[in-house]
């Protein structure tokens, strides 16, 4: 017990002797901190006391701050896109040799020099419905990176834009365009609720209709699925539903190329 | 020393400061707006025209004044108010500065101008619209009208080029402001089919037969107008041609002949006939003859009117249920089908583009029931309803303007009745004659 106590006694005289010892050393340290501060900002000049020029400061007024224009980005071309290109579709898989049937195992027969027979390898059927294509930007035609969307706009359910295949009509009549993505848009605010969110996240449709001298709409197809029939479907209603656009101010019909990106916000 | 202590403090405090705001600065940041559709309306700046030669000031008023109406009527623009546009007033497309007005306050999309000139008692008129958004092609459109001057010409004019806009800027459906609407004035002892324009101005009467004549339906190439009209054989259809001027023939038969209905092909008229005893809904030309029945229920059947887009459809009310019900059936009486579920409902009218029904309803018919007489309008198909007038006393005989987007209707008691139109959707009332003024019929064009 005794031993014990002294030991602590021990230890507490030790204690106290370090802690001396390390509120020196902070005491120390926080001097030379401060000492090394006000020598730097004793001797460091000033902001704005350059000793070539002491207190003046040269400001100039411009009309108008040069920043670069802002562009919408393009999501077709992809030597102007913002966004990451699209993975490329992975490589077909090999077609497997069908496993042999039992006819054709070949039964040693007395001459084995024939070359053995190979069963034909099946060639994949092409399938009988069109298959989605993923929309491939197309950067190598000069023709299709200056084709830039008409119109862009954001809806509550991703984007919609529009193009004119005629630029003449485009830039003449861009009042005209307006009015054909206004009512398109409107349309498809309703319809795009139809859209399965779950399937169809992230995808875009593109379809392909004409407007006639009249107004009316024709030739209404999709030019590229989505890949999920309900926004396909929802798209396609969005402008069937449609009543009749303006007359057309010149020309017998136009083509119009309209591409909806499903996108939650 | 204390200077920089100081300096720790204040980076201390500010990044404090700045742990504890951030989030809630990041949670008010993130507000989301958005337009019920995705869409807008277009905004279009009205000038005023310029004055040209001779003096046209009482003129240019008229003008200024109706294309302004006509527009903002429409229902399908956003329109820049007077007291926002430039003070310049370009007459020519070389006058016009486009910056000045798609800049604010009057940020417009589009602008009409013009200017308006008398020469030799003839009022020319020459209109533009401009896509004030276009700076390489503004031009839309620019017209010429030239008519003997007067106050009503120059309001023709005015609605002429309004509709031209309309025509250009819509949705593809013409202008209204061209068109008509006839109605029954009390004059008098009796009741006269009478005509206004769209707007309710030019109000004159069609028809001095000294009778009470109600329910006037103007045909769709506006050369006849078929109405009920009460002589000493009790109600009958009657026939006025507006090219002649006078009564044309229309076979009369027994029993009480009201509500005629125009076919969207204007070769049949659908009325209601007690010829048999029980007033049914009967089919005959133009001139009263081949006349069919086309229903057999027990109790009246009155109030057809065609589906205007199809001519395959009539709706109708029906009273086989004791309180009359608006129904629809197929031309030849076939394929009935039962659309109100309850109530008091009256003298429906087909939206031309065939989706929806106006018709006046009361829901909660009956003594000491609350509400009203009130206009709804149904969409056929899902049956869904939306009532379109409230607390402004009861209202009865809604029709449709060609257009689809506006709807005419009688709204007030007895003598008090008087004629309002309103948009579609229940928004724009606006009274278009005073006491005593009742059915009124917009025109097909």
């Amino acid at each position: 017990m005794s031993n014990y106590a002294t030991t602590s006694e021990e230890r507490d005289d030790r204690f106290g002797s370090g802690l001396a010892g390390a509120i020196v050393l902070h005491l120390a340290l926080i001097g030379g901190l401060a000492a090394v501060a006000i020598f730097e900002h004793v001797h460091t000049p000033h902001w704005g006391e350059n000793t070539a020029s002491i207190g003046a400061i040269q400001a100039s007024m411009v009309s108008a701050i040069p920043l670069p224009p802002k562009a919408a980005p393009v999501k077709d071309s992809v030597l102007a896109s913002e966004d990451v290109t699209p993975t490329p579709q992975p490589p077909p898989k090999e077609a497997t040799q069908p496993p042999p049937k039992p006819t054709d195992v070949l039964i040693k027969a007395k001459t084995p020099t024939k070359v053995p027979k190979v069963a034909p390898i099946e060639t994949p059927v092409p399938p009988k419905h069109p298959q989605p294509a993923p929309v491939t930007p197309k950067a190598a035609s000069g023709d299709a990176a200056t084709q830039l969307p008409q119109s862009v706009s954001q809806l509550k359910n991703g984007t919609a834009a529009l193009t004119v295949q005629n630029r003449v009509f485009g830039n003449r009549y861009a009042y005209y365009l307006r009015i054909v993505a206004n009512a398109v848009n409107q349309s498809y605010a309703t319809y795009s609720g139809q859209a399965d969110p779950n399937a169809s996240m992230n995808k875009s449709v593109t379809l392909l209709f004409d407007i006639q001298r009249d107004g009316s709409i024709a030739n209404l197809h999709v030019e590229n699925h989505s890949g999920s029939s309900t926004l396909d479907t929802a798209a396609l209603r969005a402008i069937q539903h449609l009543d009749n656009f303006p007359q057309l101010p010149e020309g017998d019909h136009i083509t119009i190329e309209y591409k909806f990106d499903y996108r939650q916000q | 020393m204390k200077s920089i202590r100081a300096g720790k403090n204040v980076s201390l405090f500010a990044v404090l400061f700045a742990s504890i705001a951030v989030p809630s600065m990041h949670a008010q940041d993130w507000f989301h707006l958005e337009t019920s559709g995705g869409a807008t309306r277009i905004r279009i700046a009205v000038a005023n025209f310029k004055p040209q030669a001779g003096d046209p000031a009482a003129y240019k008023h008229t003008f200024d004044t109706t294309l302004f109406a006509d527009l903002t009527a429409a229902g399908l623009f956003d329109i820049v108010s007077k007291d926002m546009i430039p003070q310049s007033t370009p007459g020519t497309q070389a006058e016009i500065s486009l910056a000045q007005w798609s800049a604010a306050p009057a940020s417009a999309a589009m602008v009409a101008f013009g200017n308006v000139g008398v020469a030799n008692d003839r009022l020319v008129v020459n209109g533009f619209l401009d896509d004030a958004k276009n700076a390489q092609y503004p031009q839309v459109f620019a017209k010429q009208y030239n008519e003997a001057a007067s106050d009503d010409s120059a309001r023709q004019i005015a609605h002429r080029f309004a509709d031209e806009i309309i025509a250009r800027l819509g949705g593809g459906v013409s202008g209204i402001a061209e068109t008509k609407i006839y109605y029954s004035k009390r004059t008098g002892t009796g009741k006269e089919i009478w005509e206004m324009d769209y707007d309710g101005a030019n109000q004159h009467e069609i028809t001095h037969l000294g009778a009470i004549s109600i329910s006037p339906r103007v045909s769709p190439d506006n050369s006849r107008v078929a109405f009920s009209s009460l002589g000493k054989d009790g109600f009958q259809i009657k026939m006025y041609s507006l090219l002649l001027g006078r009564l044309v023939n229309f076979t009369s038969a027994g029993g009480t002949n009201v509500s005629p209905a125009w076919a969207p092909s204007g070769q049949q008229l659908a009325f209601s006939s007690s010829r048999t005893g029980d007033p049914e809904i009967w089919i005959s030309d133009p001139e009263g003859r081949v006349a069919h029945k086309i229903t057999s229920f027990i109790g009246p059947d009155v109030s057809p009117t065609w589906n205007p887009k199809t001519g395959g459809q009539i709706a109708w009310i029906s009273g086989r249920t004791h309180l009359p019900q608006l129904y629809i059936m197929d031309a030849d009486g076939s394929g009935v089908q039962r659309l109100t579920d309850g109530g008091y409902a009256t003298s429906p009218s087909w939206s031309p583009n065939g989706q929806f029904l106006t018709f006046a309803w009361d829901r909660k018919y009956g003594p000491g029931a609350p509400g009203g007489q009130d206009i709804y309008v149904m969409e056929i198909a899902s049956k869904k309803w939306i009532q379109l007038t409230h607390d402004i006393g009861p209202c009865d005989f809604p029709s449709w303007s060609p257009d689809g987007r506006h709807i005419v209707f009688a709204n007030g008691n007895g003598a008090h009745t008087r004629i309002m139109s309103m948009l579609a959707d229940g928004t724009q009332k606006q009274a278009l004659t005073g006491a005593g003024s009742d059915m009124p019929n917009w025109s097909w064009k």
